[in-house]
C-alpha cells in the first residue's frame, strides 16, 4: 500500500500558522523585553562609577543592543527556514547552529561596540583592553543566541512530533476504512440477491435442489465472513466453498456455465490466503459467463511444482482492456470492481508470502483468459 | 395488458411469471433472454409492458431501451443489486423492481403504470407513424436516464447526429438526428423554428418581432429561439386559425 501524506485541511493549516505566528511574536517580545530589563537593572544598580549624566546614554545603548539582538534572531529565523534546518537531525543541526551563533554574536558585538565607541566616539572607560571586552561580549552573546536557538528548535521538535501524530492517526483511519471496504467487497451483493431470486423460483420447481442451494449459500456466506480473520486456509477448504459457489452460479446460469476441475491431490492441504481462489473464480464467471450470451467453460487447475502451488483459473473471453478495468459509472453496466478485487488479492498474497508470490491475468490463447496464482510452499519470512 | 419478460436467467423469468400470475390484467406474451430476442418480440408482439433485466450478457437493458425507436412501451426494470442503476432510477422516477421481487411491490408498480398511462400506447403504432404528446422517449446520458413524455419537451436542438432534448431541468442528448426526430413529431405541436431547433408550441410564452421580419420566440423556462422571415411566415400561418 502506498502511504502518501494526507494534507491537513487548508483551513486548519492556516489557523495553525496564525497561532504559531502569534506565539512567536509573544515569545520574542517577552524574551528580549526581559533581557533589556535585566541589563538595565544591573547596569544602573551595579555601576562602577558615579556618572548620572551617563545613565540616559547607558539605557539608550542597552535598548540598541537588545533591538539588535531581536533583529538578528528574527532574520536568522528566516534563514533557518530557508535552509531547511528545521528538518535536520541533532547531529547535523548542532554544528550549524553553533557556527551560526558565533557568527551572529560576532556581528552583534562588533556593531554594538563599533557604533557606541567608533561612531559615537564614547570614551573607553574600562580598565581592561577593548579586545578582551569584545571577546567576552562575543562569548556571552553566542551563549545567549545558542539558548535562543535551543528554545526555537525544541519547539519545532514538539511541533513536528504533534504533526506526525496527527498524520499517523489519519493514516490509521484510512487503512481501517479500506479494510472495511475490502471486507464488504468479499461477498458480491449482486450475486447474493440474484441467487436468492433463483432460489425462490427453485423452491417450486425442484425443492430438493432448493434445499441444497440454501445450504450452499449458507456455506459460502459463513466462509466469507469467518475466513477473513484467518491468514491462510488449506486449499481444500477454499475449494469446497468455491464448489458451492459454482453450484449456485450453475443454478442461475444453467447450461451456460460448464466446469472442469483438474486438481492434483497433493495440493489439497497446501495453504493459501482465504478468498483467493474465490476471487479468481468470481472474476472468471463475471467475464467468461455472465457477459457472454453463449456462456462457456471455467476450468480450475491446481498443481504443486518446484516449490510452488500453482493455481490457474481459465475462462473464455478476451482480456479486458485497461479502460474497461477502470470502474465505469455507466448505468446498467456492472461496475468493474473485479479489477479492484484482483488487485486486493494480489496485495494480500504479496504481504503474506513475499515477493515470490504472484498473481497475474493473461490471455493464453485466442478467446481464453487465464488467471494464475503462484504461491511459494514455504512461508517466506517477510 | 400484454407484457414480455426479458431476463437472461430462466429461473428469474419463471419466478416473475409466477408472481405476475397473481396480478390481474396482465398476459405474458413472450420471454427473451437477451436484447436481440427482446427486440424481435417487441416487433412481433407489440407488448405494452416490458419487464427488463438491467444486467444481461451482451447489451444491457438500458442499452436496449436507448436503441428503441420511440414510442417505447412501458418499462419496469428488474435488478438484483446495482447501485448505479438504482440511483439512476430513483433520480428520474423510473420504475424498477429489486430481485427477489416483493409481490406487493409488483402489484403497486403495475397499478401505477395502468393508472398513469391509461390504456397505454395502443398496441400497434406503425414505425413511421407520428408520436402523440403522451408518448414517451427514453433518453440516457452517462449514468442518468429518463422516460420523457413528449409534451414536457420544450425544445429540441440539433448537435450533429444527436439531438439535445430540453425538458424540466435537464437537457440530455438523444442518439437521433433532429431531422429523424422531426419526421416522427406531430407538426401541430412541434414547429421547426430553424435549421437547428424544433420548439414545442405548447411551451411558447411570448413572441416579439425581430430583425428583418423575423420573430423571437420566448419559451417558458427561459429559452429564446429566433425565427427567420420565412419561418416566421410559416409560424404565423400555423398559429392563426
Amino acid at each position: 500500500m502506498s502511504h502518501q501524506a494526507i494534507p491537513l485541511p487548508p483551513h486548519d493549516e492556516a489557523r495553525r500558522d496564525r497561532a504559531k505566528m502569534r506565539l512567536y511574536v509573544l515569545c520574542q517580545a517577552i524574551g528580549w523585553g526581559l533581557f533589556l530589563a535585566v541589563q538595565v537593572f544591573f547596569s544602573i544598580n551595579f555601576k562602577t562609577r558615579e556618572a548620572p549624566h551617563e545613565t540616559v546614554m547607558l539605557v539608550a545603548t542597552l535598548v540598541m543592543v537588545s533591538a539588535l539582538g531581536l533583529l538578528l534572531t528574527h532574520y536568522s529565523r528566516a534563514v533557518v527556514a530557508r535552509l531547511g534546518w528545521r528538518d535536520l537531525g541533532w547531529r547535523a543541526l548542532f554544528p550549524r547552529v553553533f557556527v551560526m551563533a558565533l557568527v551572529l554574536s560576532a556581528l552583534w558585538s562588533a556593531v554594538g561596540y563599533g557604533y557606541t565607541h567608533g561612531v559615537l566616539r564614547q570614551p573607553w572607560e574600562s580598565k581592561y583592553s577593548g579586545w578582551l571586552i569584545l571577546s567576552i561580549s562575543w562569548i556571552n552573546g553566542a551563549t545567549l543566541l545558542l539558548g535562543w536557538f535551543s528554545f526555537y528548535f525544541i519547539y519545532h521538535l514538539f511541533d513536528r512530533f504533534n504533526r506526525s501524530e496527527i498524520e499517523r492517526l489519519r493514516l490509521m483511519t484510512v487503512v481501517k476504512e479500506s479494510e472495511l471496504r475490502a471486507l464488504k467487497s468479499q461477498v458480491n451483493p449482486h450475486f447474493i440477491f440474484n441467487s436468492l431470486n433463483s432460489l425462490r423460483a427453485l423452491i417450486d420447481e425442484d425443492p430438493a435442489r432448493a434445499r441444497l442451494a440454501v445450504t450452499q449459500l449458507a456455506n459460502l456466506l459463513r466462509y466469507s465472513l469467518q475466513s477473513t480473520q484467518l491468514e491462510t486456509v488449506p486449499f481444500e477448504d477454499e475449494l469446497r466453498v468455491v464448489n458451492d459457489y459454482l453450484a449456485l452460479e450453475q443454478v442461475r446460469h444453467e447450461e451456460r456455465l460448464r466446469l472442469r476441475l483438474d486438481i492434483a491431490p497433493e495440493t489439497l492441504h497446501l495453504p493459501l490466503p482465504p478468498m483467493l481462489l474465490q476471487t479468481l473464480v468470481e472474476n472468471a464467471v463475471k467475464y467468461g459467463i455472465s457477459q457472454r450470451p453463449e456462456g462457456g467453460e471455467i476450468a480450475i487447475i491446481a498443481r504443486s511444482e518446484a516449490g510452488f502451488l500453482r493455481i490457474q483459473v481459465t475462462n473464455p473471453g478476451e482480456l479486458p482492456s485497461l479502460s474497461a478495468v477502470v470502474p465505469r459509472a455507466v448505468a446498467g453496466k456492472p461496475a468493474t470492481s473485479t479489477g479492484l478485487g484482483l488487485r486486493n488479492a494480489a496485495e494480500r498474497l504479496r504481504l503474506l508470502f513475499g515477493e515470490n508470490a504472484t498473481l497475474e491475468l493473461r490471455s493464453a490463447a485466442p478467446s481464453l483468459v487465464v488467471a494464475e496464482a503462484l504461491i511459494p510452499l514455504r512461508l517466506s519470512v517477510a | 395488458m400484454k407484457a414480455i419478460l426479458v431476463d437472461d436467467e430462466r429461473l428469474a423469468r419463471n419466478e416473475l411469471r409466477r408472481l405476475l400470475a397473481a396480478v390481474p390484467g396482465i398476459t405474458i406474451c413472450g420471454e427473451a433472454t437477451n436484447a436481440d430476442q427482446a427486440r424481435e418480440l417487441l416487433r412481433t408482439q407489440q407488448p405494452e409492458i416490458v419487464f427488463l433485466d438491467v444486467q444481461m450478457p451482451g447489451e444491457t437493458g438500458m442499452e436496449l431501451l436507448a436503441s428503441l425507436e420511440p414510442p417505447v412501451p412501458h418499462v419496469i426494470f428488474t435488478t438484483a443489486y446495482d447501485e448505479f442503476a438504482v440511483k439512476a432510477f430513483e433520480l428520474n422516477a423510473l420504475d424498477y423492481l429489486l430481485k427477489p421481487v416483493d409481490p406487493a411491490r409488483l402489484i403497486v408498480a403495475v397499478g401505477k403504470l395502468t393508472e398513469r398511462a391509461g390504456p397505454a400506447p395502443t398496441g400497434a403504432p406503425a414505425p413511421t407513424s407520428r408520436l402523440a404528446a403522451e408518448d414517451k422517449v427514453f433518453v440516457r446520458e452517462g449514468d442518468r436516464c429518463w422516460f420523457v413524455e413528449l409534451k414536457t419537451i420544450r425544445l429540441l436542438e440539433s448537435e450533429g447526429n444527436y439531438t439535445r432534448v430540453h425538458f424540466a431541468d435537464a437537457q440530455p442528448q438523444l442518439f437521433r438526428s433532429l431531422n429523424a426526430m422531426e419526421e416522427r413529431l406531430d407538426p401541430k405541436s412541434f414547429f421547426r423554428a430553424n435549421r437547428r431547433q424544433i420548439i414545442n408550441l405548447a411551451w411558447v410564452d411570448k413572441i416579439e418581432p425581430w430583425f428583418s421580419g423575423g420573430l423571437l420566440v420566448h419559451l417558458k423556462g427561459g429559452a429564446k429561439v429566433e425565427l427567420s422571415r420565412r419561418q416566421a411566415q410559416d409560424f404565423r400561418e400555423n398559429m392563426s386559425l
